[in-house]
Protein backbone atom coordinates (compact mmCIF):
# COMPACT_ATOMS: atom_id res chain seq x y z
CA UNK A 1 0.00 0.00 0.00
CA UNK A 2 1.57 3.08 -1.16
CA UNK A 3 -1.70 5.43 -0.07
CA UNK A 4 -0.50 8.57 2.12
CA UNK A 5 -1.58 8.34 5.74
CA UNK A 6 -4.50 11.65 4.94
CA UNK A 7 -5.57 9.68 2.17
CA UNK A 8 -6.72 6.63 4.32
CA UNK A 9 -8.22 9.05 6.49
CA UNK A 10 -10.26 10.95 3.78
CA UNK A 11 -13.11 8.43 4.42
CA UNK A 12 -15.28 10.68 1.83
CA UNK A 13 -14.18 13.34 -0.53
CA UNK A 14 -16.06 15.10 -3.40
CA UNK A 15 -14.51 17.13 -5.80
CA UNK A 16 -16.22 19.31 -8.46
CA UNK A 17 -19.86 17.16 -8.40
CA UNK A 18 -22.67 18.84 -10.64
CA UNK A 19 -26.35 17.06 -10.40
CA UNK A 20 -28.61 18.50 -12.70
CA UNK A 21 -32.85 16.98 -12.62
CA UNK A 22 -34.04 18.13 -16.02
CA UNK A 23 -33.14 21.97 -16.03
CA UNK A 24 -32.34 22.58 -12.82
CA UNK A 25 -29.14 22.06 -11.87
CA UNK A 26 -28.89 21.09 -7.97
CA UNK A 27 -25.67 20.75 -7.17
CA UNK A 28 -22.90 22.89 -8.85
CA UNK A 29 -19.22 22.06 -7.95
CA UNK A 30 -19.64 20.41 -5.11
CA UNK A 31 -16.18 19.58 -3.47
CA UNK A 32 -15.89 18.21 0.09
CA UNK A 33 -13.58 15.82 2.23
CA UNK A 34 -14.69 14.13 5.22
CA UNK A 35 -11.87 12.57 7.45
CA UNK A 36 -12.70 9.90 9.56
CA UNK A 37 -14.63 10.08 12.86
CA UNK A 38 -15.16 13.98 12.26
CA UNK A 39 -18.91 15.26 12.87
CA UNK A 40 -20.03 17.47 10.14
CA UNK A 41 -22.66 19.42 10.04
CA UNK A 42 -24.20 20.83 6.64
CA UNK A 43 -26.18 24.26 6.87
CA UNK A 44 -27.63 26.31 4.19
CA UNK A 45 -30.83 27.95 2.62
CA UNK A 46 -33.76 26.25 1.89
CA UNK A 47 -33.61 24.01 -1.39
CA UNK A 48 -29.69 24.73 -1.90
CA UNK A 49 -29.15 21.06 -2.64
CA UNK A 50 -28.33 19.60 1.13
CA UNK A 51 -30.85 16.43 0.38
CA UNK A 52 -29.10 15.75 -3.01
CA UNK A 53 -25.43 15.55 -1.79
CA UNK A 54 -27.21 12.91 0.78
CA UNK A 55 -28.86 11.29 -1.87
CA UNK A 56 -25.89 11.02 -3.52
CA UNK A 57 -23.70 9.67 -1.24
CA UNK A 58 -26.00 7.53 0.02
CA UNK A 59 -26.08 5.98 -3.35
CA UNK A 60 -29.71 6.63 -4.37
CA UNK A 61 -28.76 9.25 -7.12
CA UNK A 62 -25.78 9.56 -9.29
CA UNK A 63 -24.00 12.90 -9.77
CA UNK A 64 -24.07 13.93 -13.71
CA UNK A 65 -20.32 12.70 -15.11
CA UNK A 66 -17.21 14.26 -14.76
CA UNK A 67 -16.99 14.66 -10.82
CA UNK A 68 -15.01 12.63 -8.71
CA UNK A 69 -16.46 10.84 -6.11
CA UNK A 70 -14.41 8.91 -3.49
CA UNK A 71 -14.87 6.69 -0.63
CA UNK A 72 -12.39 5.33 2.22
CA UNK A 73 -10.13 6.42 -0.72
CA UNK A 74 -11.34 4.67 -3.72
CA UNK A 75 -12.88 6.26 -6.71
CA UNK A 76 -16.75 4.61 -7.42
CA UNK A 77 -19.99 5.19 -8.65
CA UNK A 78 -22.95 6.58 -6.30
CA UNK A 79 -24.59 3.41 -6.78
CA UNK A 80 -21.81 1.35 -5.43
CA UNK A 81 -22.41 2.93 -1.90
CA UNK A 82 -25.69 1.42 -1.52
CA UNK A 83 -25.63 -0.46 1.88
CA UNK A 84 -22.08 0.68 2.61
CA UNK A 85 -23.42 4.21 4.39
CA UNK A 86 -25.94 4.24 7.13
CA UNK A 87 -28.82 6.68 5.97
CA UNK A 88 -31.16 8.35 8.47
CA UNK A 89 -34.00 10.39 5.99
CA UNK A 90 -35.91 13.51 7.42
CA UNK A 91 -38.82 11.87 8.51
CA UNK A 92 -38.47 8.44 10.21
CA UNK A 93 -40.67 6.10 8.10
CA UNK A 94 -40.53 3.84 10.69
CA UNK A 95 -42.79 0.34 9.18
CA UNK A 96 -46.11 0.85 11.11
CA UNK A 97 -46.26 -3.02 10.96
CA UNK A 98 -43.05 -3.71 12.85
CA UNK A 99 -42.29 -3.01 16.38
CA UNK A 100 -39.83 -1.41 17.96
CA UNK A 101 -37.10 -3.85 17.79
CA UNK A 102 -38.36 -5.44 13.97
CA UNK A 103 -37.45 -1.45 12.36
CA UNK A 104 -34.60 -1.04 14.50
CA UNK A 105 -33.05 -4.40 13.25
CA UNK A 106 -34.46 -4.14 9.24
CA UNK A 107 -31.03 -2.80 8.04
CA UNK A 108 -29.12 -5.72 9.46
CA UNK A 109 -31.89 -8.10 8.28
CA UNK A 110 -31.70 -6.95 4.91
CA UNK A 111 -27.56 -7.40 4.88
CA UNK A 112 -28.99 -10.95 5.57
CA UNK A 113 -27.80 -11.23 9.55
CA UNK A 114 -29.65 -13.87 11.89
CA UNK A 115 -32.41 -12.06 12.94
CA UNK A 116 -32.30 -13.61 16.49
CA UNK A 117 -29.07 -12.48 16.81
CA UNK A 118 -29.84 -8.83 15.56
CA UNK A 119 -32.98 -8.75 17.75
CA UNK A 120 -30.74 -9.56 21.05
CA UNK A 121 -28.36 -6.56 20.11
CA UNK A 122 -31.14 -4.22 19.80
CA UNK A 123 -33.17 -5.33 23.12
CA UNK A 124 -29.39 -4.42 24.52
CA UNK A 125 -28.66 -1.40 23.04
CA UNK A 126 -32.52 -0.51 23.78
CA UNK A 127 -31.90 1.66 27.29
CA UNK A 128 -28.76 3.68 25.65
CA UNK A 129 -31.72 5.34 23.10
CA UNK A 130 -34.07 5.69 25.92
CA UNK A 131 -36.53 3.14 24.67
CA UNK A 132 -36.20 0.37 27.49
CA UNK A 133 -39.60 -1.50 27.71
CA UNK A 134 -40.71 -0.21 24.86
CA UNK A 135 -39.35 -3.01 22.24
CA UNK A 136 -42.94 -4.54 21.36
CA UNK A 137 -44.79 -1.19 20.62
CA UNK A 138 -45.58 -0.22 17.23
CA UNK A 139 -44.66 3.29 15.58
CA UNK A 140 -48.46 4.68 16.17
CA UNK A 141 -48.14 3.64 19.77
CA UNK A 142 -44.56 6.10 20.06
CA UNK A 143 -44.02 10.50 20.94
CA UNK A 144 -42.28 12.06 17.81
CA UNK A 145 -38.92 12.06 19.94
CA UNK A 146 -39.57 8.20 20.50
CA UNK A 147 -40.03 7.41 16.84
CA UNK A 148 -37.29 9.76 15.78
CA UNK A 149 -34.48 7.51 18.55
CA UNK A 150 -35.97 4.18 16.78
CA UNK A 151 -35.08 5.98 13.46
CA UNK A 152 -31.31 6.81 15.26
CA UNK A 153 -31.39 3.25 16.16
CA UNK A 154 -31.94 1.81 13.25
CA UNK A 155 -29.37 4.61 11.82
CA UNK A 156 -26.48 2.76 14.24
CA UNK A 157 -27.72 -0.67 14.18
CA UNK A 158 -26.49 -0.68 10.65
CA UNK A 159 -22.71 -0.22 11.51
CA UNK A 160 -21.45 2.00 8.44
CA UNK A 161 -18.57 4.24 9.20
CA UNK A 162 -20.22 6.97 7.57
CA UNK A 163 -23.43 8.05 9.02
CA UNK A 164 -26.03 10.62 6.85
CA UNK A 165 -28.05 12.27 9.33
CA UNK A 166 -30.69 14.60 7.23
CA UNK A 167 -32.61 17.12 9.60
CA UNK A 168 -32.62 13.68 12.00
CA UNK A 169 -34.61 16.25 15.15
CA UNK A 170 -36.59 18.74 12.80
CA UNK A 171 -39.74 18.28 13.36
CA UNK A 172 -39.37 18.56 17.34
CA UNK A 173 -40.00 20.77 19.59
CA UNK A 174 -37.04 22.76 21.22
CA UNK A 175 -36.87 21.37 24.25
CA UNK A 176 -36.82 17.98 23.06
CA UNK A 177 -34.58 18.94 20.14
CA UNK A 178 -31.64 20.22 22.59
CA UNK A 179 -31.99 17.41 24.47
CA UNK A 180 -31.71 14.95 21.72
CA UNK A 181 -28.75 17.03 20.81
CA UNK A 182 -26.60 16.41 23.80
CA UNK A 183 -27.75 12.87 23.85
CA UNK A 184 -26.80 12.26 20.16
CA UNK A 185 -23.41 13.64 20.96
CA UNK A 186 -23.21 11.28 24.08
CA UNK A 187 -23.56 8.26 22.20
CA UNK A 188 -21.47 9.64 19.05
CA UNK A 189 -18.62 10.03 22.11
CA UNK A 190 -18.89 5.96 22.80
CA UNK A 191 -19.48 4.71 19.48
CA UNK A 192 -17.23 7.55 17.12
CA UNK A 193 -18.57 7.11 13.71
CA UNK A 194 -17.84 9.81 10.33
CA UNK A 195 -21.12 11.73 10.39
CA UNK A 196 -22.59 14.07 7.93
CA UNK A 197 -25.69 15.79 9.18
CA UNK A 198 -27.98 18.52 7.95
CA UNK A 199 -29.38 21.23 9.72
CA UNK A 200 -32.05 24.17 8.92
CA UNK A 201 -30.69 25.16 12.93
CA UNK A 202 -27.53 27.12 12.90
CA UNK A 203 -27.03 26.59 16.88
CA UNK A 204 -27.60 22.45 16.44
CA UNK A 205 -25.00 22.98 13.64
CA UNK A 206 -22.06 24.34 15.43
CA UNK A 207 -23.09 22.29 19.12
CA UNK A 208 -22.70 19.45 17.27
CA UNK A 209 -19.92 19.74 14.61
CA UNK A 210 -16.31 19.33 14.71
CA UNK A 211 -16.47 21.40 11.10
CA UNK A 212 -19.88 23.39 9.56
CA UNK A 213 -20.35 23.85 6.16
CA UNK A 214 -22.68 26.31 4.53
CA UNK A 215 -23.90 25.74 1.55
CA UNK A 216 -24.27 28.01 -1.05
CA UNK A 217 -27.77 29.34 -2.85
CA UNK A 218 -29.06 26.64 -5.99
CA UNK A 219 -27.22 25.55 -7.44
CA UNK A 220 -25.32 24.50 -4.28
CA UNK A 221 -21.94 24.30 -3.40
CA UNK A 222 -19.89 24.70 -0.16
CA UNK A 223 -19.75 28.38 0.33
CA UNK A 224 -17.74 28.76 3.87
CA UNK A 225 -16.37 25.49 5.73
CA UNK A 226 -15.53 26.85 9.19
CA UNK A 227 -14.06 24.91 11.67
CA UNK A 228 -15.45 24.23 15.36
CA UNK A 229 -12.71 24.19 18.23
CA UNK A 230 -15.18 24.14 20.97
CA UNK A 231 -13.71 21.16 23.97
CA UNK A 232 -15.79 17.93 23.75
CA UNK A 233 -17.89 17.18 26.29
CA UNK A 234 -20.05 19.71 25.02
CA UNK A 235 -22.48 20.76 27.51
CA UNK A 236 -26.04 22.84 27.12
CA UNK A 237 -24.67 26.56 28.31
CA UNK A 238 -21.77 26.29 25.29
CA UNK A 239 -24.15 28.14 22.94
CA UNK A 240 -23.96 31.38 25.63
CA UNK A 241 -20.68 31.84 25.19
CA UNK A 242 -18.56 34.47 23.48
CA UNK A 243 -16.54 31.68 21.35
CA UNK A 244 -19.96 30.44 20.04
CA UNK A 245 -21.24 33.36 19.76
CA UNK A 246 -18.51 34.50 17.39
CA UNK A 247 -18.99 31.37 15.27
CA UNK A 248 -22.49 31.81 15.01
CA UNK A 249 -22.17 35.62 13.70
CA UNK A 250 -19.70 34.05 10.92
CA UNK A 251 -21.69 31.39 9.69
CA UNK A 252 -25.22 33.57 9.72
CA UNK A 253 -23.29 36.05 7.74
CA UNK A 254 -22.75 33.53 5.09
CA UNK A 255 -26.20 32.00 5.41
CA UNK A 256 -27.75 35.70 5.22
CA UNK A 257 -26.02 36.77 1.78
CA UNK A 258 -27.08 32.84 0.47
CA UNK A 259 -30.41 33.33 1.89
CA UNK A 260 -30.83 36.52 0.42
CA UNK A 261 -30.16 35.05 -2.97
CA UNK A 262 -32.04 32.46 -3.09
CA UNK A 263 -34.95 35.00 -1.91
CA UNK A 264 -34.44 37.84 -4.77
CA UNK A 265 -33.86 34.93 -7.34
CA UNK A 266 -37.23 33.48 -6.34
CA UNK A 267 -39.10 36.46 -5.74
CA UNK A 268 -38.08 37.63 -9.51
CA UNK A 269 -39.54 34.38 -10.60
CA UNK A 270 -42.83 34.88 -9.10
CA UNK A 271 -42.79 38.58 -10.44
CA UNK B 1 -72.52 -6.18 21.50
CA UNK B 2 -71.34 -2.67 20.38
CA UNK B 3 -73.59 0.24 20.03
CA UNK B 4 -73.33 0.23 16.05
CA UNK B 5 -74.08 -3.50 15.78
CA UNK B 6 -76.91 -2.51 18.16
CA UNK B 7 -78.76 -0.37 16.10
CA UNK B 8 -77.68 -2.39 12.46
CA UNK B 9 -79.99 -4.95 14.32
CA UNK B 10 -82.68 -2.49 15.06
CA UNK B 11 -83.33 -1.56 11.79
CA UNK B 12 -82.98 -4.71 10.19
CA UNK B 13 -86.03 -5.81 12.53
CA UNK B 14 -88.04 -2.76 11.53
CA UNK B 15 -87.61 -3.53 7.87
CA UNK B 16 -89.28 -6.75 8.69
CA UNK B 17 -92.04 -5.11 10.39
CA UNK B 18 -92.33 -2.90 7.60
CA UNK B 19 -92.28 -5.66 5.00
CA UNK B 20 -94.43 -7.86 7.46
CA UNK B 21 -96.93 -5.24 7.47
CA UNK B 22 -97.37 -3.56 4.37
CA UNK B 23 -97.42 -7.39 2.94
CA UNK B 24 -100.07 -8.70 5.33
CA UNK B 25 -102.07 -5.02 5.36
CA UNK B 26 -102.33 -4.38 2.13
CA UNK B 27 -103.49 -8.37 1.64
CA UNK B 28 -100.70 -8.13 -1.40
CA UNK B 29 -100.71 -11.82 -3.71
CA UNK B 30 -97.16 -13.29 -2.74
CA UNK B 31 -96.00 -12.52 -6.26
CA UNK B 32 -95.89 -9.18 -6.16
CA UNK B 33 -94.55 -9.22 -2.44
CA UNK B 34 -95.12 -12.48 -0.02
CA UNK B 35 -94.90 -11.59 3.58
CA UNK B 36 -91.20 -12.46 5.48
CA UNK B 37 -93.19 -14.81 7.72
CA UNK B 38 -94.28 -16.60 4.64
CA UNK B 39 -90.78 -17.04 3.54
CA UNK B 40 -89.04 -17.83 6.13
CA UNK B 41 -91.70 -20.66 6.57
CA UNK B 42 -90.55 -21.47 2.98
CA UNK B 43 -86.92 -22.01 3.33
CA UNK B 44 -87.61 -24.48 6.36
CA UNK B 45 -89.89 -26.61 4.04
CA UNK B 46 -87.27 -26.31 1.51
CA UNK B 47 -84.17 -26.49 3.43
CA UNK B 48 -82.60 -29.99 2.62
CA UNK B 49 -82.75 -28.29 -1.42
CA UNK B 50 -81.60 -24.96 -0.01
CA UNK B 51 -78.80 -26.12 1.67
CA UNK B 52 -77.60 -28.11 -1.41
CA UNK B 53 -78.31 -25.58 -3.16
CA UNK B 54 -76.33 -22.67 -1.32
CA UNK B 55 -73.29 -24.94 -0.41
CA UNK B 56 -73.14 -25.53 -4.11
CA UNK B 57 -72.76 -21.52 -4.88
CA UNK B 58 -71.03 -21.27 -1.63
CA UNK B 59 -68.05 -23.27 -3.56
CA UNK B 60 -67.86 -21.57 -6.27
CA UNK B 61 -68.21 -18.53 -4.77
CA UNK B 62 -65.40 -19.70 -2.63
CA UNK B 63 -62.79 -21.24 -4.99
CA UNK B 64 -63.34 -18.24 -7.44
CA UNK B 65 -62.50 -16.05 -4.42
CA UNK B 66 -58.75 -17.66 -3.67
CA UNK B 67 -58.10 -18.28 -7.42
CA UNK B 68 -59.14 -14.56 -8.66
CA UNK B 69 -57.27 -12.90 -5.43
CA UNK B 70 -53.68 -15.39 -5.74
CA UNK B 71 -54.24 -13.88 -9.69
CA UNK B 72 -54.79 -10.53 -9.43
CA UNK B 73 -52.31 -10.12 -6.86
CA UNK B 74 -49.89 -12.02 -8.78
CA UNK B 75 -50.57 -9.85 -11.79
CA UNK B 76 -49.94 -6.55 -9.79
CA UNK B 77 -46.88 -7.83 -8.29
CA UNK B 78 -45.36 -8.59 -11.84
CA UNK B 79 -45.98 -5.01 -13.15
CA UNK B 80 -44.60 -3.80 -10.30
CA UNK B 81 -41.04 -5.89 -10.55
CA UNK B 82 -41.38 -5.62 -14.27
CA UNK B 83 -42.53 -2.02 -14.58
CA UNK B 84 -42.29 -2.34 -18.29
CA UNK B 85 -45.04 -4.94 -18.08
CA UNK B 86 -47.47 -2.35 -17.09
CA UNK B 87 -48.06 -0.86 -20.69
CA UNK B 88 -48.73 -4.36 -21.86
CA UNK B 89 -51.27 -5.77 -18.96
CA UNK B 90 -53.18 -2.56 -17.97
CA UNK B 91 -54.74 -1.99 -21.49
CA UNK B 92 -55.70 -5.36 -22.40
CA UNK B 93 -56.98 -6.53 -18.73
CA UNK B 94 -58.92 -2.73 -18.79
CA UNK B 95 -60.67 -4.11 -21.71
CA UNK B 96 -61.71 -6.98 -20.62
CA UNK B 97 -62.65 -5.57 -17.96
CA UNK B 98 -64.85 -3.02 -19.18
CA UNK B 99 -67.82 -5.84 -20.39
CA UNK B 100 -69.77 -6.95 -17.76
CA UNK B 101 -68.72 -10.14 -16.55
CA UNK B 102 -72.25 -11.34 -17.15
CA UNK B 103 -71.42 -10.89 -20.68
CA UNK B 104 -68.94 -13.50 -21.15
CA UNK B 105 -70.85 -16.16 -19.30
CA UNK B 106 -72.83 -18.12 -21.98
CA UNK B 107 -69.15 -18.32 -24.06
CA UNK B 108 -67.49 -19.67 -20.43
CA UNK B 109 -70.78 -21.80 -20.17
CA UNK B 110 -69.59 -23.50 -23.90
CA UNK B 111 -66.20 -23.91 -22.81
CA UNK B 112 -66.58 -24.82 -18.97
CA UNK B 113 -69.72 -26.35 -19.48
CA UNK B 114 -72.63 -25.82 -17.31
CA UNK B 115 -71.01 -27.60 -13.98
CA UNK B 116 -69.15 -25.88 -11.50
CA UNK B 117 -65.73 -25.14 -13.07
CA UNK B 118 -67.88 -22.39 -15.86
CA UNK B 119 -69.01 -20.76 -12.60
CA UNK B 120 -65.56 -20.71 -10.51
CA UNK B 121 -63.83 -19.17 -14.06
CA UNK B 122 -66.38 -16.59 -14.17
CA UNK B 123 -66.23 -15.56 -10.22
CA UNK B 124 -62.19 -16.09 -10.70
CA UNK B 125 -62.76 -13.05 -13.22
CA UNK B 126 -64.55 -10.98 -11.24
CA UNK B 127 -62.58 -11.16 -7.76
CA UNK B 128 -59.25 -11.25 -10.23
CA UNK B 129 -60.38 -7.43 -11.77
CA UNK B 130 -61.26 -6.06 -8.48
CA UNK B 131 -58.05 -7.27 -6.66
CA UNK B 132 -55.77 -6.81 -9.18
CA UNK B 133 -56.80 -3.57 -9.12
CA UNK B 134 -56.71 -2.81 -5.68
CA UNK B 135 -53.32 -3.97 -5.74
CA UNK B 136 -51.96 -2.37 -8.10
CA UNK B 137 -53.31 1.13 -6.61
CA UNK B 138 -51.91 -0.39 -3.10
CA UNK B 139 -48.69 -0.89 -4.80
CA UNK B 140 -48.28 2.35 -6.20
CA UNK B 141 -49.01 4.40 -3.56
CA UNK B 142 -45.93 2.75 -1.26
CA UNK B 143 -43.48 5.90 -0.06
CA UNK B 144 -41.18 6.59 -2.58
CA UNK B 145 -38.46 7.71 0.49
CA UNK B 146 -39.27 4.52 2.61
CA UNK B 147 -38.20 2.76 -0.85
CA UNK B 148 -34.87 4.81 -1.21
CA UNK B 149 -34.45 4.12 2.88
CA UNK B 150 -34.21 -0.12 2.03
CA UNK B 151 -32.29 0.59 -0.97
CA UNK B 152 -29.51 2.75 1.09
CA UNK B 153 -29.51 -0.44 3.14
CA UNK B 154 -28.81 -2.28 0.23
CA UNK B 155 -32.03 -3.81 -0.25
CA UNK B 156 -33.08 -5.53 -4.12
CA UNK B 157 -36.09 -5.55 -5.35
CA UNK B 158 -37.22 -8.85 -4.16
CA UNK B 159 -36.42 -7.33 -0.53
CA UNK B 160 -38.00 -4.28 -0.91
CA UNK B 161 -41.37 -5.97 -1.75
CA UNK B 162 -41.42 -8.62 0.55
CA UNK B 163 -40.70 -6.37 3.66
CA UNK B 164 -42.29 -2.92 2.28
CA UNK B 165 -44.68 -3.41 -0.88
CA UNK B 166 -46.47 -5.85 0.05
CA UNK B 167 -47.14 -4.87 3.33
CA UNK B 168 -47.84 -1.19 2.96
CA UNK B 169 -50.12 -2.63 -0.38
CA UNK B 170 -51.98 -5.36 2.54
CA UNK B 171 -55.07 -2.60 4.01
CA UNK B 172 -55.85 -1.36 -0.08
CA UNK B 173 -55.57 -5.15 -1.24
CA UNK B 174 -57.78 -6.12 1.99
CA UNK B 175 -60.29 -3.49 0.67
CA UNK B 176 -60.68 -4.80 -2.46
CA UNK B 177 -60.68 -8.29 -1.21
CA UNK B 178 -63.70 -7.08 0.87
CA UNK B 179 -65.86 -5.80 -2.09
CA UNK B 180 -64.91 -8.86 -3.36
CA UNK B 181 -66.39 -11.25 -1.14
CA UNK B 182 -70.01 -9.84 -2.66
CA UNK B 183 -69.13 -9.75 -6.42
CA UNK B 184 -67.96 -13.48 -5.85
CA UNK B 185 -71.71 -14.60 -4.52
CA UNK B 186 -73.34 -12.03 -6.81
CA UNK B 187 -71.69 -13.56 -10.27
CA UNK B 188 -71.72 -17.31 -8.56
CA UNK B 189 -75.69 -16.86 -8.95
CA UNK B 190 -76.00 -15.04 -11.83
CA UNK B 191 -74.16 -17.86 -13.93
CA UNK B 192 -76.17 -20.24 -12.15
CA UNK B 193 -79.25 -18.81 -13.43
CA UNK B 194 -77.61 -19.05 -17.16
CA UNK B 195 -77.52 -22.59 -16.88
CA UNK B 196 -76.63 -25.10 -14.06
CA UNK B 197 -77.31 -28.14 -12.43
CA UNK B 198 -77.59 -26.82 -8.87
CA UNK B 199 -77.17 -23.92 -6.77
CA UNK B 200 -79.00 -21.08 -5.35
CA UNK B 201 -79.14 -19.38 -9.17
CA UNK B 202 -80.60 -22.42 -10.58
CA UNK B 203 -83.08 -22.59 -7.45
CA UNK B 204 -84.20 -18.66 -8.25
CA UNK B 205 -84.22 -20.19 -12.05
CA UNK B 206 -86.47 -22.56 -11.51
CA UNK B 207 -88.80 -21.14 -8.96
CA UNK B 208 -89.44 -18.18 -11.85
CA UNK B 209 -90.15 -21.14 -14.38
CA UNK B 210 -92.71 -22.47 -11.78
CA UNK B 211 -94.13 -19.08 -10.60
CA UNK B 212 -93.23 -20.05 -7.27
CA UNK B 213 -92.25 -16.44 -5.81
CA UNK B 214 -92.00 -17.46 -2.14
CA UNK B 215 -89.36 -19.74 -3.21
CA UNK B 216 -87.57 -17.28 -5.63
CA UNK B 217 -87.15 -14.75 -2.38
CA UNK B 218 -86.36 -18.13 -0.13
CA UNK B 219 -83.67 -18.23 -2.59
CA UNK B 220 -82.21 -14.42 -2.48
CA UNK B 221 -83.08 -14.46 1.79
CA UNK B 222 -80.23 -17.37 1.62
CA UNK B 223 -77.67 -16.09 -0.58
CA UNK B 224 -78.03 -12.47 0.87
CA UNK B 225 -77.08 -14.19 4.36
CA UNK B 226 -74.47 -16.05 2.79
CA UNK B 227 -72.76 -13.05 1.35
CA UNK B 228 -73.27 -10.89 4.70
CA UNK B 229 -71.60 -13.71 6.62
CA UNK B 230 -68.73 -13.90 3.68
CA UNK B 231 -68.34 -10.03 3.85
CA UNK B 232 -68.04 -10.21 7.50
CA UNK B 233 -65.34 -13.11 8.17
CA UNK B 234 -62.92 -11.37 5.69
CA UNK B 235 -63.66 -7.98 7.51
CA UNK B 236 -63.13 -9.52 10.67
CA UNK B 237 -59.48 -10.83 9.39
CA UNK B 238 -59.13 -7.39 7.57
CA UNK B 239 -59.24 -5.77 11.37
CA UNK B 240 -57.37 -8.77 12.73
CA UNK B 241 -54.21 -8.63 10.53
CA UNK B 242 -54.18 -4.65 9.76
CA UNK B 243 -53.50 -4.00 13.45
CA UNK B 244 -51.83 -0.75 12.84
CA UNK B 245 -54.77 1.67 11.11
Amino acid sequence: MTETPTETARLLELRGIDKTFGTVQAVRGLTLSVPAGEFVTVVGPSGCGKSTLFNMVAGLDEPDPGGVLRFKGRSCHAHELLGRVSFMPQRDLLLPWRNVIDNAIIANEIEGADRKTARARALRMLPEFGLTGFEAQYPHQLSGGMRQRVALMRTFMFERELMLLDEPFGALDALTRSMMQRWLLDVWERHRRTVLFITHDVDEAIFLGDRVLVMTARPGSVKLARPVDLPRPRSAELVTSPEFIAIKREILAAIEEESMKSFMATGMRAA
Amino acid sequence: MSREALRGLLGGALLVLLWEGVACGFALPSYTLPAVSEILASIWVQRANLITGGATTLLEALAGYAFGTAIGITLATVIIVLPWSRSAILPVVMAVNSVPVAAYSPLVLLWFGIGVSSKIALVTLAVGFTVFLSALAGFDRVDRRSVDLLRSFGAGQASVLWRLRLPAALPLIAAGMRVATVRSLIVAIVTEMLGAQSGLGWIIYQAVVGIDFVGVWSAIFVASALSLAFFGVIGWIERKVIFWR
